[in-house]
């Protein structure tokens, strides 16, 4: 993977981080580990993701009684998760941002069409005034993230506003983003080399949804 | 090449030797408590009886074995131990059972470091080499009748003897060996105690001499940590990792700034910065790629990850955190490594003096391998980091090994760590005092504020 796109940023890749994602790829890795693993990436993930939000000056008093020039987030942020395995990364955000406005979207295959189809959606109601934190650990086709995006820009959120989070990210599908949604920033741990036939992230990590909940 | 020299590598030794039933536990525990010295030991000549022959043994359930005599002490054990705490090492003082007349099997009392060791016994100032190593030898000179008279007492009324074999005892080994061997001891004395502890004077003088001897001792620490900062070595910068100023990073500082923020909202987000701060820690323990191990792993759609990129974690990780203040990044700690062994150091710094005292220490088993971060909230004068990291090097950590993790630390307080330590790592969110070689300006960094805001005693 040596090609860069200017719409992603990834983690810093360290061998830490690589040791991570060895624990999570391993298909023998217990459920237990791989929801730890995958949390602790997580969590990098959200604060990567909260370091995009703009800053400005804020001149407060400390405990000595001296001025100090610092700083606070400008603007409000929430998150919106797609249903099932989106919600696996809510923990993470509510452990930076404890009371966090979180919407939810729930996008599945249609069985006759193969394509995905909207079934559900429940968004803070100011959520046009808001970065919006979008939660999906998978970005393989972008299909349904595509569709997820499309319901947030109806609901008024600014391209430029959507900052989205996924563990891993396949060269297809960030560029699907980059086709259509030039200013939505990606952020992901790792971008794999392809999908296969049936449109899995190779070498990936396999149904990340079922590994977290159901395997 | 470490040139910290810590102050339990140079304990202040006091021998105090006299008659069986003369005072000396009494004076030993008034010189305890009026030193009031943290780390201080009392080794008692009682516990270094020889272990006794099967023979040896039944002579000495009959009242037949001469405990009264030198031989009977092992008094080249208590040279070795005293030596071996001298030294900085664990060492195991026995126990002995005197019921059993033998060494109570697989129980010890480990000891590791001292500033002050009292050793108490008859033959405490008998042995030439164990003499050497005092810095003060006492000899209670109480009369041996009065010795005597509490010796029937104690036996008797305390320890359920009948008088017969009291008196037997007396008359066959304790009286003629006080005389052949205790007695002359008190010629290697400087400072002989008439009538024990009754003798307050004495004893008040006594301890007056030794307060200003530790007193100097402590000056000698003191300045020697201040030479470890004065020294122009250029800092390698190398081994200092600040974590990167991002958008987050700086509103979180900002908020633990803040007079307004409440004690809740304050632990929260320094919980979130020690997140930061151990992530990034952790990209200092060694991580092993698979092509080296001959290994690799297959994802769940059956494919093989090329063994350069899986890499794999192969050393234990341990953590040990100086009381209060390394406390506050537990939680954190045990978000990202549950399970990781947990050691404790309780080293305070005395108000008057500044010097760092070891309190406590509680380590876990610490293997070669072991990668070691070390949690202190706020370094200002580096001294109990210092200790903190000399402590871990006698326990065999591997100099190489240790990651020490804080909030904040002054630039001096850097130049002495790696003065002392030049192969150590750090991890900080806040580097200030530039420039100042003073420690105590009113500098934020300079102020303790995280440990009491964090356990909310503010």
């Amino acid at each position: 993977m040596d090609k860069e796109y200017d719409n992603v940023i990834r983690l810093r890749e360290t061998n830490q981080l690589k040791c991570l994602y060895t624990i999570i790829r391993n298909k023998n890795t217990p459920r237990e580990d791989f929801v730890f693993y995958s949390d602790r990436i997580i969590r990098l993930l959200v604060e990567e993701g909260l370091n995009q939000l703009p800053i400005e000056s804020n001149i407060i008093e400390t405990p000595l009684n001296v001025t100090y020039e610092g700083s606070k987030f400008k603007g409000k942020i929430c998150g919106v998760s797609i249903i099932r395995a989106g919600e696996s990364m809510e923990q993470g955000l509510r452990d930076c941002c404890r009371s966090v406005r979180l919407g939810k979207i729930l996008i599945q295959r249609d069985e006759e069409t193969a394509t995905p189809k909207l079934f559900y959606v429940k968004l803070p109601s100011d959520i046009s005034e808001r970065y919006v934190l979008l939660l999906d650990p998978l970005l393989a086709t972008g299909g349904s993230a595509a569709m997820a995006v499309n319901v947030l820009l109806e609901n008024g959120v600014k391209e430029d506003k959507i900052i989205f989070l996924n563990v891993l990210a396949s060269p297809e599908g960030i560029k699907v983003f980059k086709d259509n949604y030039p200013k939505i920033r990606i952020i992901t741990g790792m971008v794999d080399e392809c999908l296969n036939d049936q449109k899995y992230v190779v070498p990936g990590v396999g149904d990340f949804g079922d590994r977290y909940y159901s395997i | 090449m470490s040139e910290y020299i810590p102050p339990w590598s140079s304990p202040y030794i006091i021998g105090i030797a006299g008659l069986s039933g003369s005072g000396k536990t009494t004076v030993a525990q008034e010189i305890i408590k009026s030193i009031n010295e943290p780390w201080t030991i009392l080794l008692s000549l009682d516990n270094f009886y020889k272990e006794l022959t099967p023979e040896l043994s039944a002579k000495a359930f009959n009242n037949e074995y001469d405990f009264d005599h030198p031989d009977a002490i092992d008094l080249d054990l208590i040279y070795e131990c005293v030596k071996s705490i001298k030294n900085g090492k664990k060492t195991e003082i026995p126990m002995y059972s005197f019921s059993n007349h033998q060494r109570i099997k697989d129980q010890s009392i480990t000891i590791y470091g001292a500033n002050v060791i009292i050793i108490e016994g008859i033959f405490t100032l008998f042995k030439k080499e164990l003499l050497d190593l005092m810095d003060c030898k006492v000899f209670v000179d109480t009369d041996i009748d009065i010795c005597y008279s509490r010796r029937l007492l104690r036996d008797i009324v305390h320890r359920g003897r009948d008088i017969k074999s009291v008196i037997e005892q007396w008359d066959a080994f304790v009286k003629p060996n006080a005389i052949l061997y205790v007695l002359p001891t008190r010629s290697n004395a400087d400072i002989v105690i008439p009538r024990g502890s009754d003798n307050y004077i004495a004893l008040e003088l006594l301890i007056e001499h030794l307060k200003n001897q530790l007193k100097i001792k402590s000056t000698e620490h003191i300045n020697h940590l201040k030479m470890l900062g004065l020294k122009i070595n250029p800092i390698n910068w190398d081994n200092v990792t600040i974590i990167e100023e991002t958008n987050q990073v700086k509103v979180i500082k900002t908020i633990l700034l803040n007079k307004e923020t409440k004690n809740d909202i304050f632990s929260f987000y320094f919980d979130r910065i020690a997140s930061i701060l151990i992530n990034e820690s952790l990209n200092f323990v060694k991580y092993v790629s698979g092509d080296s191990m001959g290994k690799t792993i297959e994802t769940p759609i059956n494919v093989k990850i090329n063994p350069t990129d899986a890499f794999f974690q192969l050393n234990e990780i341990i953590a040990v955190s100086i009381i209060r203040s390394g406390d506050c990044f537990i939680k954190s700690l045990r978000r990202t490594i549950p399970a990781a062994k947990i050691g404790k150091l309780l080293i305070q710094t005395d108000s008057r003096t500044g010097e760092p005292q070891l309190h406590t220490e509680k380590l876990p088993i610490i293997t070669k391998n072991s990668q070691v971060l070390l949690f202190d909230a706020q370094t200002i004068s580096g001294a109990a980091s210092i200790m903190a990291i000399k402590i871990l090097l006698d326990h065999n950590v591997d100099e190489n090994n240790i990651i020490l993790v804080n909030y904040t630390t002054t630039e001096l307080a850097i130049k002495r760590i790696f003065h002392a330590f030049p192969k150590i790592k750090s991890v900080t969110a806040c580097v200030g005092g530039h420039g100042s070689t003073d420690s105590d300006n009113d500098w934020w960094m300079c102020h303790r504020f995280i440990d009491n805001i964090y356990y909310g005693t503010n």
